[in-house]
């Protein structure tokens, strides 16, 4: 068989089999690269963002809690832990809000005051810090402390 | 509840909480360290790739008789551990359902993407090629003598070239030669690139070292040869055949060498650490003490390094006079310990890397869990799945009832 170009049968095999594979991939990109990929500018899915704004909402924020627990949020509001979110020590409260039901919405315990006032020497001095072993052996440290509003005494 | 349930089926270590020593930045306090057991890995399956085929270059490129009945083992070992080379990577990401996205869109702009380029370049370019040109008259002759499916497979692999004669086999290893002179800078590259790869990473001090690449290279070669005297002695164990006394001489004292570069290397790189000791050393230290301290100073320097140093290298001076079953047993030993050794080095590199908060006065802790995505049993099963794919290529191209004239174990 005549060729254009003269080359042994087993490097033209295998040039045609490389340019079949390069050919082959050409089309699978075209196929199968994602349509919003680099949409943005970025080397990612541009519809990845939407992905993202589909998922179901966890916290609600703090307007939402205000809407039953005044009371609480007034309280919050004018002490030391104002700049804190409900969210923060009662854990996500979106399911709460749509469904206002005592089982699904964190009680908070002593873990959540342990997380800002375990000594650590890291932390700032004015922070108020304790050695929770050696400062209360029971569990419950809202039967000395209030934390919405902490400088008040119970 | 059902939550509870799932992880305590499929985890024994149930909950694992976030577990700090000193000093940690907030956005450290995740449950585990980002790159697990997979990444640990990545490195070391990509090095076995790299030193195997090393091995195999030293039959073609630097004509070492003695090698000839592994070179086909090598390269074959080679390519069943690059097949899986990747998929530690691809595990480790999850959405296996998007994982042929991360080759349709190939880039320059990062380092983890470069290397798909030169994933791609070592499979497609070298290895397959090179295992291609060695068979080819091979696969010739056996798709005229093998019936059924397994026929059809050798003619399939033929690419249609059915030339038997003398000059074709003598391009066939005029090209193959070249690709293995091509193909020991790309083992280089292949490997090197890894060590690139945590070598950049300037915030680190663990990782941020010029000599990472150097490093992953040597220990690299050393592993591919320590797997390949596995691979070969329990190959010749399953077949009852016997051992190549002076082939598996040769691999000890390339062994011997490899592994005496690679500890140098290495010592080097510590006494620079310690006697430079710059910012963040303390911290190293204090995780080589305690943190590390199995991995690091059992594993990888005493089981990994110093008991094979001893071992081969009594060989190297008494070979002589040890009993061909006592040498088998101390390559076989060797072999076994030194493939757990750098497994060691690539933990220590990987997970050590991690342990340590970036405030250089932190510690951080890491548990591996049995059966999540990024478990014990995982990294057992991707470790394990290069041998199932080995056996499968030692049964249709290594075959004792294949007629062959290429390098292959136990020909008379």
């Amino acid at each position: 068989m005549r060729r254009l170009f003269i080359m042994p049968p087993q490097l033209f095999r295998i040039f045609l089999l490389a340019v079949g594979i390069v050919a082959a991939y050409l089309i699978a990109r075209y196929f199968l690269t994602p349509p919003s990929f680099g949409e943005y500018g970025g080397w990612y899915r541009g519809a990845a963002l939407a992905e993202l704004a589909t998922r179901d909402r966890v916290y609600a924020g703090k307007k939402a809690c205000e809407e039953c627990h005044g009371d609480e949020y007034a309280k919050l509001t004018k002490h030391e832990h104002k700049s804190l979110a409900c969210e923060s020590c009662h854990g996500p409260g979106e399911a709460h809000g749509i469904d206002p039901r005592k089982d699904n919405i964190d009680r908070s315990s002593y873990a959540a005051c342990i997380r800002c006032h375990e000594a650590n020497p890291s932390r700032p001095k004015w922070h108020k810090q304790i050695v929770s072993k050696n400062h209360y052996t029971g569990s419950k440290c809202t039967e000395c402390h209030l934390p919405h509003s902490p400088s008040e005494v119970p | 509840m059902t939550n509870e349930v799932a992880n305590a089926v499929t985890n024994i270590v149930e909950v694992v909480m976030p577990h700090f020593e000193g000093y940690a930045y907030p956005n450290e306090a995740t449950q585990q360290p980002l790159w697990s057991v997979l990444i640990v890995l990545y490195p070391y399956i990509t090095g076995l790739v790299a030193g195997a085929f090393i091995m195999a270059s030293l039959v073609r490129v630097f004509n070492v008789k003695a090698l000839e009945p592994v070179y086909r083992l090598s390269l074959l070992t080679a390519f069943a551990f690059l097949l899986c080379a990747p998929l530690p990577l691809l595990f480790h990401l999850g959405h296996p359902e998007r994982c042929y996205e991360v080759m349709m869109t190939p880039h320059l702009t990062s380092p983890m993407a470069i290397f798909g380029f030169v994933y791609a370049w070592y499979l497609m370019a070298v290895l397959l090629l090179e295992l291609w040109f060695d068979y080819r008259r091979d696969f010739v002759v056996w798709s005229e003598t093998t019936p059924g499916f397994q026929g059809l497979l050798y003619r399939l692999f033929t690419v249609g070239v059915m030339d038997e004669s003398d000059e074709a086999a003598q391009l066939d290893h005029k090209y193959g030669h070249i690709l293995s002179i091509v193909g020991i800078p790309s083992a280089f590259l292949l490997h090197g690139y890894v060590g690139f790869i945590f070598g950049s990473v300037k915030a680190n001090p663990w990782w941020g070292n010029v000599l990472m690449p150097i490093i992953f290279i040597m220990s690299a070669m050393v592993s591919g040869i320590a797997l390949c005297v596995f691979n070969y002695m329990v190959l010749t164990w399953i077949r009852r055949k016997k051992v190549d006394m002076r082939c598996l001489d040769v691999m000890g004292m390339y062994l011997f060498y490899a592994l005496v570069l690679d500890a140098a290397i290495e010592a080097l790189d510590w006494i620079h650490r310690i006697y430079s000791a710059e910012e963040g050393f303390q911290v190293m230290q204090y995780m080589a003490r305690e943190k590390l301290f199995y991995t690091l100073s059992l594993g990888q320097v005493t089981c990994g390094t110093l008991i094979p140093l001893i071992l081969l290298g009594l060989l190297q001076l008494i070979r002589r006079r040890v009993p061909e079953l006592q040498r088998r047993r101390m390559y076989f030993a060797s072999a076994m310990l030194i493939l757990i050794g750098v497994l060691a080095m690539r933990w220590n590199v990987v997970i050590g890397g991690q342990l340590f908060s970036k405030s250089l006065r932190g510690i951080m802790g890491y548990k591996m869990e049995f059966a999540g995505l990024e478990g014990w049993l995982m990294g057992g099963v991707l470790l394990c799945l290069p041998f199932v794919i080995l056996t499968v290529m030692v049964k249709l191209f290594l075959s004792e009832r294949l007629p062959t004239d290429g390098h292959v174990p136990h020909r008379d």
